[in-house]
């Protein structure tokens, strides 16, 4: 058996998942994500980048395939270690900033580390800095529901932030945004990660936010693969016969 | 024929609720019939056979008031954004659940007329050695057109009040747009404008006073007025209208963070119903009509007073330094306040009168017999089965924050151990309540 690279802290080892109903979710995906890295999963829609992100930290049980975290693996564990897992080393941020609607912005963003046992003082002064760097923390005394849907999902950046996770799983972060939103949350995204040294693994079907990762990992129906071959759109004809500024 | 289907293709949960409106409703249907067969063999007490028909409105409002609470939390009827294109618009999806309501129901009053009939001797010969005959006529034929007629009651009353309430309804804002005052009026909130340069001439970078300034301003977060989260709602309607549309309440109940308005008035309707109570006197003979108004004025303010004692409740949970334990259970509380409280404040009016009728008359009453304990236990079935749906239905619009919350790795237990704790508050605040409106009604009468 092949020994690892030193510096991968995660890493996937034919990797096989298949939903509930049976449909093929992952066919033997084996891949490393090394330390302090952003690793990119692209891929069109329903290609399993979802479904890896979940099997890597933990959501679901992997029945076949190992699964390793840190040396340790994590395809053995029960139902409570994951969960323990989870909230103490690794981050989530949904495609849609799923915040609890009924506290407030800093509580939202304290709410992991509370839920670790850090004190609520500490807990809020980590908020509080992390609201701050993502430009939202005038709002932090606001409901979610007064917020616009970039600020909350900047908001859902700094609570899988706030707790300083080994590794951050983003699913795409930015799916529901405009583009000028969507460069800044992925900007102070990278770039908090960079700065703290936090991996992540960061889902995406968007070429340009791939662009910004350290690597890029490409699925086509839950497999890796090197090169995606895809027609060309056809040249449509007499394009510029229907042109309107003729 | 698709409210048939769909009535069938249920889980157990759902089926379990549907059969005990039908029970209710069956409770409900022979009291009914028992107030016929009264009638019928007093047939020259015309005055209490009435009083009898009018006592039997209180079962027949809690049942009506649990069959709305299930067809609320029915997730048969729920609205399926996929299915509207083939026809199952929100228009028909309301048809489904009232027809499902009157079907429960039917069933229900199907029930009572065979018990009814049954007790009467008219399908297998006298049961129980003609014990029930007394009351229910045995000796005279039944008049038809008059059973169905009362057994209709309580589907048709289910039915139409569940298609009264769950009608859709555009999202609309809480209040009606108030008419803008300009700079002039003290009803707007006065907004620097940028007036200067390309900003000002293009309309960017309008300063958006949200609810931070507000906050930072005047009261915290939490303790914001409904009148403030409706400017903020209007103020930003761009921005909350979409996603508010997204999340798609249909009945346009969501409940907001504000705090309920009720709390006031209900003590004052307390207050008021026990004062009338005392001043009414001794009503040894028979409750007079003073006590009866006391008693319903008590029971209202107990009602409107449910969701401001559960916010508070809530309030007094999450103050002080809380931890996430106690953050989730004291939010979640002061949130769904409107839609616990209502059903809380009615078993909270019904477990105070019958702790003051138990108080009253500790030896059994003559005029207490078995009719009057179905009624009791029709009410009192209803009303708790009310409130632990309203609980289901909070449960249910809370499960995408609560796999959320699983995602992130909060721990089960802890979950758990917040809803054991909210249900502690409400015990400790509600018990002691029920216990002194109950003993301070039956106080004068007991004299």
């Amino acid at each position: 058996m092949e020994a690892p690279p030193d510096n991968d802290v995660l890493w996937a080892r034919s990797l096989h998942f298949s939903h509930r109903d049976g449909s093929p979710g992952l066919t033997g995906i084996s891949l490393g994500v090394r330390e302090g890295e952003i690793l990119a999963v692209s891929g069109p829609r329903g290609s399993g980048k979802t479904t890896l992100l979940r099997c890597l930290s933990g959501q679901v049980p992997v029945r076949c395939g190992e699964v390793w975290f840190n040396s340790a693996p994590v395809h053995t564990l029960g139902p409570m270690a994951r969960e323990r897992l989870r909230r103490d080393r690794f981050g989530w941020i949904d495609p849609e900033p799923v915040l609890v609607p009924e506290l407030n912005v800093w509580e939202n963003a304290a709410l992991p580390l509370m839920l670790r046992g850090t004190g609520r003082r500490r807990a809020k002064a980590a908020a509080r800095e992390w609201l701050e760097r993502l430009d939202i923390g005038d709002k932090a005394r606001c409901r979610p529901h007064a917020l616009q849907h970039a600020e909350r999902q900047r908001v859902a950046i700094a609570r899988a932030l706030a707790t300083g996770p080994s590794v951050l799983f983003a699913d795409e972060p930015t799916a529901p945004l405009h583009r000028a939103d969507r460069a800044h949350v992925l900007r102070t995204l990278t770039a908090a990660a960079r700065s703290h040294g936090i991996t992540v693994v960061l889902a995406t079907h968007d070429a340009e936010t791939a662009a910004l990762a350290d690597r890029t990992v490409a699925l086509l129906d839950g497999r890796c693969v090197r090169t995606v071959h895809l027609p060309d759109a056809p040249e449509p004809e007499g394009r510029a016969a229907c042109s309107l500024s003729v | 024929m698709l409210a048939l289907r769909l009535t069938r293709a249920a889980r157990p949960a759902v089926q379990l609720r549907r059969l005990l409106v039908a029970a209710a409703a069956a409770g409900t249907g022979f009291l009914l019939l028992s107030c016929l067969g009264h009638a019928l063999d007093h047939p020259e007490d015309a005055g209490a056979a009435a009083l009898r028909l009018a006592w039997c409105a209180v079962p027949l409002a809690a049942t009506v008031y649990f069959a709305l609470a299930v067809a609320r939390t029915d997730p048969g009827t729920r609205p399926r954004p996929g299915l509207s294109a083939v026809g199952l618009s929100p228009a028909r999806l309301m048809a489904v659940s009232a027809l499902t309501t009157a079907l429960s129901c039917t069933l229900g009053s199907m029930l009572a007329l065979l018990v009814f009939l049954h007790l009467r001797g008219d399908l297998t010969g006298m049961p129980f050695d003609g014990a029930a005959a007394g009351f229910l006529a045995a000796d005279q034929p039944l008049p038809l057109p008059a059973a169905l007629t009362l057994l209709v009651l309580p589907p048709a009353t289910a039915a139409i009040t569940v298609a009264l309430a769950l009608r859709p309804r555009d999202p609309r804002p809480a209040t009606p747009d108030r008419r803008g005052f300009g700079r002039f009026g003290a009803y707007r909130r006065a907004t620097a404008r940028e007036t200067f340069g390309t900003y000002g001439r293009f309309g960017s970078r309008v300063t958006r006073r949200t609810t931070a300034g507000t906050d930072a301003a005047g009261q915290p977060g939490p303790l914001r007025t409904t009148g403030s989260t409706d400017a903020t709602a209007q103020h930003g309607a761009g921005s909350t209208a979409p996603s508010a549309a997204r999340t798609g309440d249909p009945a346009g109940d969501v409940p907001t963070g504000g705090t309920p308005a009720g709390l006031p008035w209900g003590v004052a309707l307390v207050t008021a119903g026990l004062a009338a109570q005392s001043y009414a006197g001794d009503p040894a003979p028979a409750p007079s009509l003073a006590v009866l108004l006391g008693w319903l004025l008590t029971a209202t303010g107990l009602v409107v007073a449910g969701p401001g004692l559960t916010h508070l409740c809530g309030r007094l949970l999450q103050s002080v330094r809380p931890g996430a334990l106690r953050l989730l259970a004291g939010r979640v509380l002061m949130t769904e306040a409107t839609r616990i409280g209502r059903p809380l404040g009615v078993v909270c009016a019904v477990a105070s009168a019958g702790y003051a009728m138990a108080v009253l008359y500790d030896d059994p009453s003559p005029d207490f017999g078995p009719l009057t304990a179905l009624g009791a236990l029709v009410v009192a079935g209803c009303t708790v089965a009310t409130l632990l749906t309203a609980a289901v239905e909070a449960r249910q619009c809370r499960a995408e924050t609560i796999a959320a919350l699983l995602r992130l790795g909060a721990p089960a237990s802890m979950l758990r151990g917040a809803a054991a704790l909210r249900t502690a508050a409400l015990l400790a605040l509600f018990g002691p309540l029920v216990l002194v409106v109950g003993a301070l009604s039956a106080l004068p009468s007991a004299r």
